[in-house]
């Protein structure tokens, strides 16, 4: 897990160094780019902060930046910069699932607080992401079998039930029982079912 | 176009079947008539000349009697002393033939019936002799001696030819027969002395024996007889003795003649002239149908017609109009026909330009290409039309008048107008999109370093908010200022090119300037039907841009022309007046628009101001800046008569 920063991409590079002085005056650190390319050079899956996207841009716009962004899952929030002319696309951007737009001329400060709020879901989205692959761990070290009991008695059925459904004693599975909890590190089924249902509300990917 | 008439032609044919029976039975009628008066009278004159024939005829025989009853008398009277001696006997019979008696001869019997006398002597002898042996003469002489009356013989031969007969007249004395006188008759002796010559000139007079034989005649040989003759008994001398007479044939007067030849002729004329006509009105007949026909199928063709189509005299007075010219202006053919100028069809807001049009037409100088015109329907409705007029030739060549085709443009020329108007729509739906990039990228242009200064100036407020150091804020400062004259240079360039570029300066003459401006509007002006008048001084020349110049005149113009569409299109003027006062040009464009409220002339040369619809509110603020950068100035005031003047002010150039 790395520090989160603020990319900036903006081909004006007054505007860019504005931003970071802006930024910076509110302790955010921030990284500028000069165009889409050369961020897209530096984009990786495990980034933590926000993009500040520039909707018009020479050469590769910032609409299709966001759309290779996420071909790269990268999962950064991007917050569009729009010219009164660009706002139906930002629209249909948000809707794509960019985190926000701001249209130009902006009231700077209430952009830096977009920026936190950005940067604080991403760090929220992060912990989790983090948990997630925490667990999922936990289920590849699961054996067939124990993986097999654990959806019986996720389903809320006793060990004698899943004795009898299995064709096995039920001692053999209270030891897997024990088994799955020790290595899920919960000490009931109710907690199990609380773990497992984070898989449930991530992304698919 | 009425029904169809169910033949016509069959029910004439009819009539004139029964007409025809009329003259033929009159002309027989005349012809029997004539042939029976003819016979008639023919009749009538037969029956009067066989009515003459026999009082004729027996006036004759009255009249021959009469003369034997005085040849008795005279026979008897004869005494002693005629008988004394031949001579006396002589004197006594020249006597009695000197009556024109018919007698031939005296002879003197005594009463034993010897001829004691005779005269003339007898020329015969043997007949003298004979005459006591004679069986007539002698039985004549018996019965008159016993009788004591005078008796006639029977009537013998006389030689071949003649007939003769007695008369034996006894003479009595103191009761004693003394002698019989004879007279001796020749039959045609008898008719050429008696029978008086008119009489003789009419008929053939013949005396005819009981045995039918004729025994003398008197006749004309060179006169054939052709009628049945009329007999009377002749008597005496009586022995079946009859009066014949024969007609001869008398020439029929001329007069009848002539009559009844001209009445045949007069009936053949009339035949022949009956024929005539029969045949002259056959031929006219024909003529007509085919007339008829032709004038069936032209009227049928006139009435399909599409186009209109309006016949005028040379007065104007309209002759003629197919139904396509009714349907057309909405008014019936009697309305319209024997009109004269103005027409009920002429457009009221057009009437000078009507009857314009109409009066070249009748002194031959209209358009020959056609021209068009804006009528009004009988229901109100303006119709545009397009009408060619050609002239009207009669039969010997002389023009009578006009005729002019027509044909309703309205749905072409509002089709025209739609397409003009799209067009138009088009371009300013252009201008403004390009206008819309422009000020868009002007827009971003701008946008960029005012971003940039807020940014940094928001965030020097905020590290300032901190109590940071100065020197921390400073270069950020720096670069805001940076930014703002990188600000102020877009905006100088966007001027630089509202410019348009460098300022090219020559002498310009408005005049030429104004007229040129008029050539790009005149489509416009004339579609409206807008009026310009111009008072142009040569003498303005300003120096300047022509190009721009011109520019300005033309949205002045558009401007004027655009400001009267809900004006009365005749009251549509505009008034270009061009002068020279003090060293300035001044032009001044008048129109009778709509006027300029209150309300909006503050803005009115403000950029992006606009009262049209379609405008982009930059015709007024280019002009003031064009006549701003040539030293001049643009204002405007209210037209005292409706509208509103514009004028230019412009400093004219040097020498």
């Amino acid at each position: 897990m790395s520090v989160s920063v603020t990319h900036i991409v903006d081909d004006d590079p007054a505007v860019r160094d504005a931003l970071q002085w802006l930024l910076q005056s509110r302790g955010v650190s921030s990284q500028a780019w000069g165009g889409a390319e050369e961020f897209l050079s530096f984009a990786a899956g495990d980034l933590c902060g926000c993009v500040l996207l520039d909707v018009r841009m020479p050469g590769m716009s910032g609409i299709e930046l966001f759309d290779r962004l996420r071909g790269l899952h990268c999962r950064l929030p991007v917050i569009f910069l729009t010219g009164h002319g660009d706002v139906p696309m930002a629209v249909q951007a948000l809707k794509d699932g960019a985190f926000d737009f701001i249209e130009k001329p902006y009231d700077d400060n209430a952009l830096v607080d977009k920026v936190l709020a950005a940067i604080a879901h991403d760090a929220k989205r992060s912990v989790r992401d983090g948990s997630i692959q925490l667990l999922q761990q936990k289920l590849t070290q699961l054996t067939r079998r124990e993986q097999e009991i654990m959806q019986l008695i996720l389903a809320g059925k006793l060990n004698k039930v899943i004795a009898d459904e299995l064709g096995i004693a039920m001692r053999t599975v209270e030891v897997h029982r024990s088994r799955i909890f020790e290595k899920m590190q919960v000490r009931s089924a109710v907690e199990l079912s609380q773990r497992l249902s984070l898989l449930g509300e991530s992304p698919e990917d | 176009m009425g029904p169809p008439t169910p033949s016509p032609s069959g029910e004439r044919t009819s009539r004139w079947r029964w007409l025809w029976i009329l003259p033929r039975l009159a002309f027989v009628l005349f012809v029997g008539g004539v042939a029976l008066l003819l016979w008639m009278s023919d009749r009538t004159d037969k029956e009067e000349r066989r009515a003459t024939l026999i009082s004729d005829i027996l006036w004759l025989e009255q009249n021959l009697r009469f003369h034997l009853t005085r040849n008795e008398e005279l026979l008897g009277r004869i005494d002693s002393a005629h008988t004394a001696s031949p001579a006396a006997f002589e004197s006594f019979a020249r006597t009695v033939f000197g009556f024109e008696s018919g007698l031939r001869q005296l002879i003197w019997l005594g009463p034993d019936g010897t001829v004691l006398l005779a005269h003339p002597t007898t020329m015969d002898p043997s007949l003298v002799g004979d005459a006591e042996e004679a069986i007539p003469s002698r039985q004549a002489f018996l019965l008159a001696r016993s009788l004591a009356k005078p008796v006639y013989s029977k009537p013998y031969p006389y030689f071949t030819n003649d007939w003769q007969f007695e008369v034996h007249v006894p003479v009595s004395r103191e009761g004693r027969i003394v002698g019989v006188t004879v007279g001796v008759y020749r039959i045609r002796d008898l008719l050429s002395d008696s029978v008086p010559w008119w009489l003789a000139e009419r008929y053939r007079i013949s005396v005819i024996g009981d045995s039918g034989k004729v025994l003398g005649s008197r006749s004309k040989v060179e006169s054939a007889v052709t009628e049945e003759g009329y007999q009377v008994s002749f008597d005496p001398p009586g022995w079946g003795l009859a009066l014949h007479a024969v007609p001869y044939h008398a020439p029929r007067p001329l007069a009848s003649i002539a009559l009844s030849a001209s009445l045949v002729i007069l009936a053949l004329i009339v035949l022949w002239s009956l024929w005539i006509l029969r045949r002259h009105v056959l031929r006219r007949q024909a003529v007509e149908e085919q007339l008829r026909q032709e004038h069936a199928f032209r009227k049928a063709m006139e009435d399909s017609l599409d186009t209109g189509m309006r016949a005028r005299n040379m007065e104007g007075e309209i002759i003629y109009v197919n139904p396509a010219f009714c349907r057309m202006v909405g008014f019936s053919a009697a309305e319209l026909i024997g009109r004269r100028p103005p027409m009920p069809y002429w457009a009221d807001d057009h009437l000078d330009e009507t009857r314009s049009i109409h009066d070249r037409i009748l002194a031959g100088k209209g358009p020959e290409e056609g021209f068009e015109l804006k009528l009004k329907r009988g229901n109100g409705e303006v119709i545009d039309v397009l009408i060619h007029e050609a002239p009207l030739i009669d039969a010997h060549g002389q023009q009578s008048g006009w005729m002019g085709s027509m044909v309703d443009i309205t749905e072409r020329k509002l089709a025209e107008e739609r397409a003009r108007r799209q067009q138009e729509r088009l371009q300013s739906t252009a201008r403004l999109v390009a206008m819309g990039e422009m000020a868009s990228s002007i827009a971003h242009e701008l946008n960029q370093p005012l971003a940039a200064i807020s940014s940094y100036c928001t965030g020097a407020a905020n590290l300032l908010r901190n109590q940071a150091a100065a020197t921390e804020i400073v270069p950020a400062l720096d670069k805001a200022v940076a930014q703002a004259q990188r600000a102020g240079q877009v905006i100088r360039r966007i001027y630089g090119l509202a410019r348009h570029g460098e300022n090219r300066l020559e002498r310009v003459h408005l005049a030429a300037h104004i007229d040129a401006a008029l050539g790009l509007m005149e489509a416009d002006i004339r579609q409206k039907g807008i009026r310009v008048t111009l008072d142009l001084a040569p003498q303005a020349i300003v120096e300047g841009d022509p190009v721009l110049l011109e520019q300005a005149l033309l949205n002045l113009l558009r401007n004027a022309v655009e400001s009267m569409r809900d004006t009365a299109p005749d009251q549509r003027k505009i008034n270009i007046v061009l002068s020279c006062t003090d060293g300035y040009v001044v032009l001044t464009v008048a129109d009778r628009g709509c006027g300029i409220d209150a309300g909006v002339a503050d803005k009115l040369f403000d950029p992006l101001f606009t009262t049209k619809a379609e405008g982009m509110g930059m015709g007024l603020a280019i002009c003031r800046s064009v006549v701003e950068n040539h030293r001049g100035r643009l204002s405007f005031e209210a037209n005292p008569g409706g509208g509103t003047v514009f004028r230019i002010l412009l400093p004219m150039s040097p020498e």
